[in-house]
């Protein structure tokens, strides 16, 4: 059975890695799909490969570093499906590579990875909690790390958003606390994904998970009917717990 | 926009079976609300709707479309800069938003002769989403971000200004009203302009269609509520819109150029909440089909002395 028919979900960061894979996962599970990117070539194979699904879809080129992008995702979005179920904030900036240290971190990088990494998930959440909060009912599930609870050294600001989306997902997640709207954090864990190569360059690939099995984490937490899944998850626990594996 | 909470702007109350005026703080609106209460808020979400424009002798005006239908737009022409004259287009004539051709402009709309219909060349709202800002009055002095027009449950695209009456609900006072047993619903009513730019037509207090929707569950939760508090004016045309001839709200989604007036009978909304608008503007025929001439009068004169702030960033008003 397709564990989210009838759903509309919005994935930001969509062209490639985790994002591609949440929404091909998504589409095959009977959702209805706006996915966003800012690189638009990439975004429309992904389009294409939702479409080969029989998804609806709409692909919509944005930089979550723009307010004025932000607002037309979400325009854009409502006007074609009317709401949004499964908002799944997975757009990241890694900053610059070879990772700097802190010491040595521009400043200005340092406040893009916070704007797309923290600013965008909040605006973005805040814009569509509105539909849900009046229907009582809705997902929001921001993809967090490892880094944000352990101290790395030249993890620098990715560390430092990561940690500051857990404390925007519990705060928020107490303030939604009997509304029929739920708000997680996920740690998808280490992943064959293009950052991942930037990041830990030396990394062997056979190693690590694929995005395409982190995903089946994705789609259990939206479905998820029953008791209320916790606040902070970390996906390798989620699957092998809710045999996904 | 004060530095407040939006639940902390000024609220006059207005009680009509007392004759009472009283003052207060918007977030002690439950003071004024019974359970079984159901408030109807009008979740349309209002566009940047003043688009910069050019036209091919490459002189620059603003386009504010009001009435979008499919293919033809219906915009007020103005210029770039305050005051923003009303601009003569041309039949025939070419428009350009944003280096490309936005449409033609068709002529005069025989009704409003301020208003230009434009065959568009696309019907999607990037003209508004990639260049356009909000509709913006010579009493807020500089820009303002959209997300502070939106109310907190804005949902569905589609409105040329905010429906303003909304904007001081948190979420926190309306999960504290639910909670108190006072109930939701939701409609659309998509807003057009509030203003033409030109004093004596915006001095006749014409209204134009609007499109609307009133859906069935609103519908049901109508039958079963004490009173009906329309949050909003836009929300009294809507409802008043889709009573249907027994007197009921039925489920109904299209146009609506209805003009509620001094006098005119509402049956679908007990009580409202809006927000201070100048005694000239249409609003205010409508406040006036609530309250009476006298009652909202003096209510109006206290505020002014009380120096209530006007507009869709001001104080609030609710009439029970």
């Amino acid at each position: 059975m397709e564990k989210l028919r009838g759903k509309v979900a919005l994935i930001t960061g969509a062209s490639s890695g985790l994002g591609r894979a949440i929404a091909l996962a998504y589409a095959r599970e009977g959702a209805s799909l706006s996915i966003c990117a800012r690189r638009d070539e990439a975004l429309q194979q992904v389009c294409a490969a939702v479409h080969a699904f029989g998804a609806e879809v709409i692909a919509i080129n944005a930089d979550m570093r723009s307010d004025r992008d932000i607002e037309r995702l979400v325009v854009l979005t409502l006007e074609k499906f009317g709401r949004v179920d499964i908002l799944v904030n997975n757009a990241s900036e890694l900053g610059p590579t070879p990772l700097p240290h802190l010491a040595d971190y521009p400043g200005h990088a340092f406040a893009d990875v916070i704007d797309v990494n923290v600013t965008a998930p909040f605006r973005l959440t805040q814009a569509l909690l509105g539909g849900m909060l009046l229907r009582g009912d809705g997902v929001v599930i921001n993809v967090s790390s490892d880094v944000a609870v352990h101290g790395y050294p030249g993890w620098g600001a990715y560390a430092v958003s990561k940690a500051a989306l857990d404390g925007l997902t519990r705060t928020w997640a107490a303030e939604l606390e009997g509304t029929g709207v739920r708000i997680h954090a996920i740690d998808p864990g280490d992943m064959d994904t293009a950052m991942h190569r930037k990041a830990l360059p030396e990394d062997d690939p056979a190693a690590l998970a694929r995005p395409e099995d982190v995903a089946e984490a994705f789609v259990w937490l939206a479905a998820a009917s029953g008791p209320t899944p916790a606040v902070r998850l970390e996906a390798s626990r989620l699957m092998e717990e809710a045999a996904l594996v | 926009m004060r530095g407040l909470r939006r639940d902390q702007v000024r609220l006059l109350v207005l009680d009509r079976r007392r004759g009472a005026i009283e003052h207060t703080r918007f977030d002690q609106i439950g003071d004024y609300l019974l359970p079984g209460d159901l408030l109807v808020m009008n979740t349309s979400r209002v566009l940047p709707a003043a688009l910069p424009a050019r036209r091919r002798d490459g002189s620059r005006i603003q386009l504010r479309p009001c009435v979008r239908r499919p293919g033809a737009w219906d915009v007020l022409a103005v210029e770039p800069e305050p005051p923003h004259r009303n601009v003569i287009l041309v039949a025939g004539e070419l428009v350009e938003i944003g280096g490309r051709l936005f449409g033609r402009v068709i002529g005069r709309r025989p009704d409003i002769p301020l208003l230009w219909r434009i065959q568009v060349v696309d019907d999607n709202l990037d003209p508004f989403l990639l260049f356009g800002e909000p509709i913006r009055y010579s009493y807020v002095p500089e820009p303002v971000a959209i997300d502070y027009y939106h109310s907190v449950y804005s949902t569905q695209p589609g409105s040329a200004e905010p429906a303003s009456a909304g904007r001081p609900f948190t979420w926190s006072l309306i999960n504290r009203l639910r909670a108190q047993g006072v109930g939701g619903a939701e409609i659309i009513l998509h807003t057009g302009l509030s203003s033409y730019q030109d004093d004596d037509f915006d001095r006749e207090h014409r209204l134009f269609e609007e499109r609307f929707e009133v859906g069935a569950e609103t519908a049901e939760a109508l039958r079963n509520a004490q009173r009906v508090v329309a949050v909003g004016t836009t929300v009294v045309r809507a409802l008043e819109s889709a009573v249907a001839p027994d007197g009921v709200v039925r489920p109904m989604r299209g146009w609506t150029d209805l003009a509620i007036r001094p006098g005119s009978e509402l049956r679908a909304v007990d009580a409202l909440v809006t927000g201070l608008h100048e005694p000239l503007a249409s609003h205010f025929d409508m406040l006036e089909a609530f309250a009476g001439r006298g009652l909202l009068a003096r209510a109006y004169k206290e505020a002014v002395e009380r120096r209530y702030l006007w507009h869709e960033f001001g104080d609030s008003m609710l009439i029970v």
